[in-house]
């Protein structure tokens, strides 16, 4: 047997798999571009305010109007605290903190071109070890980089601020970078926004993901395995036996006229059953294995109701039918016992064949049982009907035997119609047996001494034997 | 049950592969033979920012020769083709001897269309040391080379304030 694997398991699988996948992939995809987009727009917003801070810077310092720089990052800073904004010299030291700039700019024109400054200690601010900021004096490249600390979250940029030729009439031609800016941003609302983001995406996904399994798998469950389960079971029943089992599906779909299908196929098995009732085991088996007509050595055995004519006299129609059915079941169902297969009911007469190595003895049962039974129970049970029956073993030619339109699969040869005779030989409660079927008893059952009888067709006597009923002795009992 | 696991297994390596991109294998687009073109300045032996206390010599192919100049509300506008390349030599120090090799060439190639252009050009930097090119397509080289389009400390000053497409040096005819 095939090991056996549930396709529930393998569907439940495909859906999840399927779900985890499809709805995974989908709400990560969008969860990271709105992120994305998110912390994106936020770093161009801040890049785009460097650039302009960096031009504002360099237009107000060319006219000499440094001090309007230094109070614009005052102002800015005042606006938004979370906003920070620094110049710095490239060594890290803070500028517009002391008087360097000043001074080299007074040099550099020859003339004081502005007045020094008091320095203030405490406003000095000097950027130490922070490999961004010496990155970017380094590269001469914008920098920018975000960085958490005690539960804040700050996006920071550092941009070169060039000493472009225009400057270095007062700064000097012998370095490149003027400055340094420092804007630093306060995130942390952006990246709570980000982490909000993926919890609700995470949440959605699980929810759509626990939603969705539970739908398809419950449409799986009633709509597909479900019906199929059932039609699997009805099929169970038929092959058991039970005809009574239907599908009862609901479904206007494939699988409601899959039910249906298997409903008729069902129906159409139990007209058949109940049609094998009237047809011999060997017609059946003919039908199956396309036979056409084949030689085989049988017993043949017939039974004949003695008298039947002059009983049919005297009895209704319905009595007859009645007693004739009892007496051809109660025959019918001792010779299935032993194996033998009803050939066929001609009137009160059945012929019957039994095959097999122990063809002789089953039919011998068959008919003394018949006997045994009727000379129990005939007045009883049989209105008094009694039954003559003749046992011959022989070749016979075996085949359908018909026309194109009916035929029975039966037997026909010299043996037939000697069996025949045999039984119409036969008293009422005997059972005439040939020489054939004699030999082939071993002496197992008792007889009576052969006898000489001659029979139509048959121009020589023929010998037979007389089989004496069992007693309680018997072995065969 | 097993195919379905492989098959999920393979979909999600291809996936997790579909997104690793390849990465650009750098292009050398700097032309060695640069030293048989015109010189357009070959006396920079003054620090300047971003070069800062480093000899220069500057070189034009015959593309920029090509460069077309027009007069607009009585301002001159230079306006180099595309392929034109200047190629400018850096070397060790101010005062290099003339056998000395540059250590670097700082390089404008006229290309609008090129996405990492700018303004029109662009600037890479070419390490003759290592023999690598990168693209400058931040501010560095750009924003100072756009004060050649007006008055600067440099060559002739641009003292008309004329629009010389980023070029402190400009080809004139009869160089």
């Amino acid at each position: 047997m095939k090991h056996f694997k549930p396709i529930t398991r393998r569907v439940n699988t495909i859906i999840i798999l399927s779900l985890v996948f499809g709805l995974g992939m989908t709400t990560a995809y969008f969860s990271y571009n709105e992120n994305s987009a998110l912390i994106s727009t936020t770093r161009n917003n801040l890049h785009q305010q460097s650039d302009i801070l960096y031009q504002s810077i360099k237009n107000a310092m060319l006219p000499g109007n440094a001090p309007i720089a230094v109070s614009l990052f005052t102002d800015i800073r005042d606006i938004n605290p979370a906003y920070e904004i620094m110049l710095f010299r490239e060594n890290g030291v803070q500028a517009f903190s002391d008087n360097t700039t000043i001074d080299t700019v007074n040099t550099n024109l020859m003339r004081k071109k502005f007045s020094e400054r008091l320095t203030q200690i405490n406003d000095m601010f000097t950027i130490h070890n922070d490999p961004q900021f010496t990155s970017t004096v380094l590269q001469r490249k914008t920098s920018a980089f975000q960085i958490s600390d005690k539960g804040q979250t700050f996006f920071t940029i550092y941009k070169p601020l060039l000493n472009l030729p225009k400057c270095a009439v007062c700064h000097g031609s012998d370095h490149t970078i003027r400055g340094i800016i420092k804007i630093r941003s306060n995130i942390t609302p952006i990246v709570k926004k980000q982490r909000i983001n993926l919890l609700i995406a995470g949440a959605f996904f699980i929810l759509l993901l626990l939603f969705l399994t539970l739908l398809l798998t419950r449409f799986f469950k009633t709509k597909i395995l479900g019906p199929v389960k059932h039609i699997g079971t009805v099929c169970t029943e038929v092959t058991s036996g039970n005809f009574n089992s239907r599908v009862t599906i609901n479904n206007e779909d494939e699988i409601g006229v899959l039910g249906d299908t298997v409903n008729t196929m069902v129906e159409g098995l139990y007209e058949r059953f109940q049609l094998s009732k009237f047809v011999s085991s060997s017609t059946i088996n003919s039908i199956k294995n396309k036979e056409e007509g084949f030689k085989d050595s049988i017993t043949l055995f017939f039974s004949d109701i003695r008298s039947f004519t002059a009983y049919s006299e005297n009895k209704t129609p319905e009595q007859i039918v009645e007693n004739l059915n009892k007496i051809l079941s109660m025959q019918t169902e001792i010779i299935h016992k032993y194996g033998g297969d009803v050939d066929k009911y001609v009137g009160d007469e059945v012929v019957a064949l039994f095959t097999g190595e122990e063809k002789e003895i089953n039919a011998c049962r068959s008919a003394l049982e018949i006997q045994k039974e009727l000379a129990a129970r005939s007045a009883s049970h049989y209105d008094g009907l009694q039954v003559g029956i003749g046992l011959n073993t022989g070749e016979v030619i075996l085949g359908m035997i018909g026309s194109s339109q009916r035929a029975d699969f039966t037997v026909i040869g010299d043996h037939v119609n000697f069996a025949s005779r045999l039984c119409d030989a036969a008293k009422p409660g005997q059972v005439i047996i040939s020489d054939s079927v004699y030999t082939n008893l071993h002496n197992r059952f008792k007889t009576s001494n052969p006898y000489k009888i001659k029979v139509k067709g048959k121009e020589k006597f023929q010998r037979v034997y007389i089989l004496t009923p069992l007693t309680k002795e018997d072995p065969e009992v | 049950m097993k195919k379905i696991i492989l098959i999920t297994v393979i979909s999600s390596l291809f996936l997790f592969l579909s997104g690793c991109k390849n990465k650009e294998t750098a292009r050398l687009i700097v032309p060695d033979n640069y030293t048989n073109w015109t010189i357009t300045a070959d006396n920079l032996n003054y620090p300047i920012p971003g070069h800062e206390n480093h000899f220069r010599r500057v070189f034009i192919n015959s593309t920029g020769k090509k460069v077309m100049t027009e007069k607009k509300n009585g301002r001159v506008f230079y306006n180099y083709p595309k392929g034109t390349i200047i190629i400018k030599e850096i070397y060790p120090s101010l005062n290099p001897k003339p056998e000395t090799k540059p250590i670097s060439l700082s390089v404008m190639i006229k290309d609008p269309d090129n996405p990492k252009s700018r303004d029109g050009w662009v600037w890479i930097v070419k390490d003759l040391k290592k023999n690598t090119e990168k693209i400058i397509d931040y501010e560095f080289c750009y924003d100072c080379h756009t004060n050649a389009n007006e008055p600067h400390p440099y060559g002739d000053g641009n003292p008309n304030g004329d629009f010389r497409d980023d070029v402190f040096f400009p080809y004139k005819k009869g160089n």
